[in-house]
């Protein structure tokens, strides 16, 4: 005879699944009002999206404050770990988010945005990623993932175009080998310790010395390739520029950052104490993914002829300069990690704006592909803000002080040099300056070359409608003014990391 | 307005440029001179009330931007700053005033604007990381000057110069994260275990470093410096920036920009790095030496009168660097008088260059001679550069030469005799590019009838001329307030040295000044 089972429902802690469960019921709210009446505009799904991700915002700022208040908070059966890194990348997941929707209000009508569904996976794709980056329970990330990772390819696929069909089919493909890695990965460390969660591996391994290196080399490579595959890390990222160049520029855009810092959650978690364990090959490893990523992903860049390849490129590049965090593994270069990101979401996302704002449902004959550098020539003469704010994108990412991007470097650098890796810093100097050369490229056809004849301008603000020029106008602002917000962003970051451990 | 005066006279432009924007294009010259006017203006009011007799910092702001992260704005102006400061305002003003090109002149005087705000800037910063900023900023708005108004070239140009100096500032700012975290282990406090972070300019400059780091930090500042400067292998942008540059492209490059890598030695290596200083006198002198002759012999070669005055330019520099590494006083003051003399003496000489290009659009030499009968006023305005240029006594530029190289020559006879050989064989080709351009017949028909200068390029030139004569005859309202900051740093540098060749090279000015009195 079976015990009954006797839980409190105190002890569960089910508020902290509520940020969560808010995009879920949203979906499902979207689907059934589609099955209820259908044919709605997308201008109303856009609203409720808007508003589901804003009380997900605000379920966000109460579970901070708990945070501030009490430390970390487990629930459902320790399933759920709230700590300082969950809330800052859920922050950032769902402010990226936030700043996406808008971006379907276009002039143009796009397929994809036409059907609810879209709007249904894609906040089914938002809880996914935020149970991701809330939990350290290996299948419970395995299951975040997968969710976020499945709708995330069908989005892509929706944007029907002969491109989109091929990315969505390598992303799917990719995914899936990189699914399979995760999944025999955590199961060779749930054999090796008998437990899923990542601090009680990290205790029984150490407790045990690691006796069984091997047997956790084998698992950390399969965890690493996995994980290099979701970050686009050299040699990982041959899905990465065409799964780009097919998604619409601001899908792409979205995909350069949101994904990418759930996986780096991960990352952290896992990777954090198998540093710090002083596996000398663990660190050779991520020494050679960061240089390699992030100087082979600028050369690409450099030979590119079309911007959004070169973003891709480019964004290929950041995420290995931001990976050096994880090697560099203190508690400065995780907060630079966020602090990095945080800036990276509204420079990038102003960039890709930028491309989805020109997006033609035809291309002229001059035109080679979507977003050829020539279509931007002259762009001062023809539609001189459009060129200014680009402009402004282009200097930022590539590290111009005092636009946002330089002081995520700044602190990034400064973390590998308080971190001892002397060379390491130097690389990613030196590397700033190769990336200087590609977008100052952009700069160069912007600025200095003559319009192509049968250019006229419209063509950058072929898409413009309000939604889109807000989103535009608020992050160049962010752009421009990321000083005056970076002290109380810092000591907000560097505080949860603290507390949290890392 | 007394306590804010270094932020109006930093801001004030970039507003002024902001509002630029919703100016008509035909009266944006003269919002343009009014502004630049009134930035002038308040420097030149600056310099009335700056106290010629303090030696360090004054009018300092300071307000907090990243204070965990010890970033913070802190401005100041001494007697090092205050007339690089005045320079960049005047040629900003010159600059407008002059300017021909009628070509986007809109954008034009906003991106002058914008470039003065980051000049500015760069020279009264006392954080690291806000000079870095201005020091990078100001790459902006000239690779877009170069690049947009420039000759056939322009856009090679523009992003090799944009390149060059971005890659070398990388350099100097990995230096800079380490100069900070050398503060911050310096002031871990033994109790808690916390330091603290700083990039205040004045808090490294109490900073005293075991010599191995001091040499490799001087290395990472010298790449962003060397480049700027640009230095003898470094240099190989400018003769491209200037070539494809438009004249005031060219005029504010030489006159300023190249300043601030000559400025950042003495602000930064200097003090913060003395025994490394000493270390490297000799292999930098070397260099400075071989830029002096080499571009000299490089300038006689040119057939373009543009690239005859930018090789000169460079070799001039290396006279600055010269001075600057004589470490004693009388060579530091006169690198920091030879940096304003060279701005207005190759400021007019690029100006010079502009009058007639704009008359002929043609830089080449052989195209020219006989222009003395033709354009006498221009002749002679020119010929008092030349002289200047090549050092004529009572003329700006020898002030500052003869004080750099007395500098030097306390630490090395054969040097100084090399680099003063070399400066006066640097006249050759100045004169041979004068007796081309001016002497002989008129052969061209072309040149038969050009018209002299017009009142709009004698409004630019005449000052110009007039300083260069003044501050020749009577250098001492400009040298007195930069020999007392001088003597403030060689003082610091030789308190601070370790090494006892440094404690010899650099002179110990109390204890000289005791002697005198006994």
């Amino acid at each position: 005879m079976l015990e009954p089972i006797n839980v409190s429902l105190e002890s569960l802690n089910l508020m902290t699944l509520a940020p969560m469960l808010i995009p879920i019921i949203g979906a499902l709210l979207i689907i059934v009002i589609d099955v209820i009446k259908g044919g709605l505009d997308k201008s109303l799904y856009v609203g409720l999206s808007m508003l589901f991700l804003i009380m997900d915002f605000g379920t966000l700022l109460d579970a901070a404050g708990v945070f501030a208040q009490t430390g970390t908070v487990m629930g459902v059966f320790d399933m759920m770990l709230i700590d300082g890194l969950a809330i800052i990348s859920q922050f950032i997941i769902v402010g990226a988010s936030m700043l996406f929707i808008p971006l379907a209000l276009t002039h143009k009508r796009f397929h994809e945005f036409s059907y609810p569904e879209f709007f249904a996976l894609f906040l089914f794709m938002i809880a996914g990623f935020q149970f991701m980056v809330a939990t350290d329970n290996l299948i419970l990330i395995f299951v975040g993932l997968e969710t976020a990772s499945l709708a995330l390819y069908t989005l892509i696929a929706m944007h029907n175009r002969d491109k989109s069909f091929e990315a969505a089919v390598k992303y799917f493909t990719m995914g899936a080998l990189a699914a399979g890695f995760f999944s025999f990965g955590s199961m060779v460390l749930y054999a090796l310790t008998g437990s899923i969660e990542i601090n009680q591996i990290a205790a029984v391994l150490q407790a045990n010395n690691y006796t069984d290196i091997g047997y956790v080399l084998v698992a950390v490579t399969f965890l690493l390739a996995s994980f290099a595959f979701k970050l686009s890390l050299v040699p990982f990222h041959t899905w990465a520029p065409d799964v780009y160049e097919g998604a619409s520029a601001s899908m792409a855009g979205y995909m350069s950052i949101v994904p990418k810092i759930a996986a780096f959650v991960v990352t952290m978690r896992l990777f954090e104490f198998l540093i710090h364990s002083g596996v000398v090959w663990l660190e050779v490893v991520l020494y050679v993914f960061v240089v390699v990523t992030m100087t082979a992903a600028n050369i690409w860049a450099l030979v590119q002829t079309d911007v959004k390849r070169m973003l891709a490129y480019s964004s290929i590049s950041h995420a290995g300069f931001v990976m050096a965090a994880i090697l560099i593994a203190t508690t400065q270069a995780n907060s630079a990690l966020f602090l990095y990101w945080v800036l990276f979401s509204f420079t990038n996302l102003g960039a890709f704006s930028m491309l989805w704002m020109s997006r033609q449902k035809h291309l002229p004959d001059y035109q080679s592909s979507d977003h050829s550098f020539d279509k931007f020539a002259g762009m001062i003469k023809t539609a001189p803000v459009a060129a200014l704010i680009m402009g402004l994108f282009m200097l930022s990412l590539a590290g111009i002080p005092p636009f946002a991007l330089f002081w995520g470097k700044l602190y990034m650098i400064s973390s590998a040099v308080t971190g001892g890796y002397t060379i390491l810093a130097l690389i990613m100097a030196l590397n700033s300056a190769i990336a200087g050369y590609y977008y100052v490229k952009l700069i160069v056809y912007m600025f200095m070359k003559e319009p192509v004849t049968g250019n006229d301008g419209h063509v950058y603000v072929t898409n413009a409608t309000l939604p889109l020029k807000s989103i535009i106008g608020f992050a160049a602002i962010g752009t421009i003014f990321a000083i005056v917000m970076l002290n109380p962003l810092l000591e907000f970051i560097t505080a949860f990391v603290y507390n949290s451990g890392y | 307005m007394f306590d804010y005066i270094l932020s109006t006279l930093i801001f004030f432009p970039a507003l002024a440029a902001v509002f630029g924007f919703m100016i008509h294009k035909d009266s944006i010259r003269a919002y343009g001179v009014t502004v630049s006017a009134i930035e002038l203006a308040l420097s030149l009011w600056l310099w009335f009330i700056f106290d010629s007799n303090v030696a360090g910092m004054q009018f300092m702001e300071n307000l907090p931007l990243l204070p965990a992260f010890g970033i913070n704005y802190i401005v100041g102006v001494d007697g090092i700053s205050l007339f690089i400061v005045i320079l960049a305002s005047f040629f900003t003003l010159i600059g407008i005033a002059s300017l021909t090109d009628t070509k986007k002149v809109k954008n034009m005087i906003i991106t002058l604007l914008f470039l003065q705000m980051t000049m500015i800037g760069v020279f009264v910063a006392l954080d690291a990381i806000l000079f870095y900023v201005f020091w990078e900023l100001s790459l902006v708005p000239m690779l877009y000057i170069i690049g947009a108004w420039g000759g056939e070239k322009r856009i090679y140009a523009s992003v090799k110069f944009f390149l060059y100096t971005f890659t070398g500032s990388l350099v100097m700012l990995v230096g800079m994260l380490f100069m900070a975290y050398f503060y911050y282990q310096a002031t871990i406090d033994p109790i808690t275990g916390v330091g603290i972070w700083s990039f205040a300019i004045l808090d490294w400059h109490r900073l005293i470093l075991p010599e191995t780091y001091q040499l490799w930090l001087f290395g990472a500042f010298f790449m962003g410096f060397a480049i700027k400067v640009p230095m003898f292998p470094f240099h190989t942008w400018l003769p491209y920036a200037h070539g494809q540059a438009p004249t005031i492209g060219s005029v504010i490059l030489a006159a300023i920009l190249l300043k601030m890598g000559t400025y950042a030695f003495i602000r930064f290596s200097l003090p913060m790095f003395p025994d490394a200083s000493v270390y490297f006198m000799f292999p930098i002198a070397i260099i400075a030496i071989i830029m002096i002759i080499y571009t000299a012999m490089v300038a006689y070669a040119q057939e373009d009168v543009k690239q005859v005055v930018a090789y000169s330019s460079v070799s001039h520099m290396g006279v600055i660097i010269l001075g600057t590494f004589a470490l004693n006083v009388e060579g530091i003051s006169g690198s920091i008088f030879l940096m304003i003399a060279h701005g207005v003496v190759s400021g007019a000489l690029f100006l010079l260059v502009g009058v007639i290009y704009d008359r002929r659009h043609t830089k080449m030499m052989s195209e020219f001679g006989g222009l003395a009968s033709v354009m006498p006023i221009y002749a002679t305005i020119f010929g008092v550069m030349l002289m200047a240029s090549v050092g004529m006594p009572l003329t700006i530029n020898f002030v500052g030469e003869f004080l750099s190289l007395l500098g030097f020559y306390q630490q090395s006879h054969i040097l100084t005799l090399l680099a003063g050989i070399a400066i006066i064989v640097g006249a050759i080709y100045m004169l041979a590019a004068y007796k081309r351009l001016f002497f002989g017949e008129v052969t061209n028909e072309k040149n038969k009838n050009l018209p002299d200068v017009n009142k709009r390029e004698l409004v630019a030139l005449i000052p110009l001329t007039i300083i260069t004569i003044w501050l020749g005859i009577y250098p001492k309202p400009v040298l007195e307030p930069i020999n007392n900051s001088v003597e403030y740093v060689v003082q610091l540098m030789h308190d601070k040295s370790i090494t006892e060749e440094a404690k010899t090279r650099i002179p110990n000015l109390v204890q000289a000044s005791m002697q005198e009195v006994n």
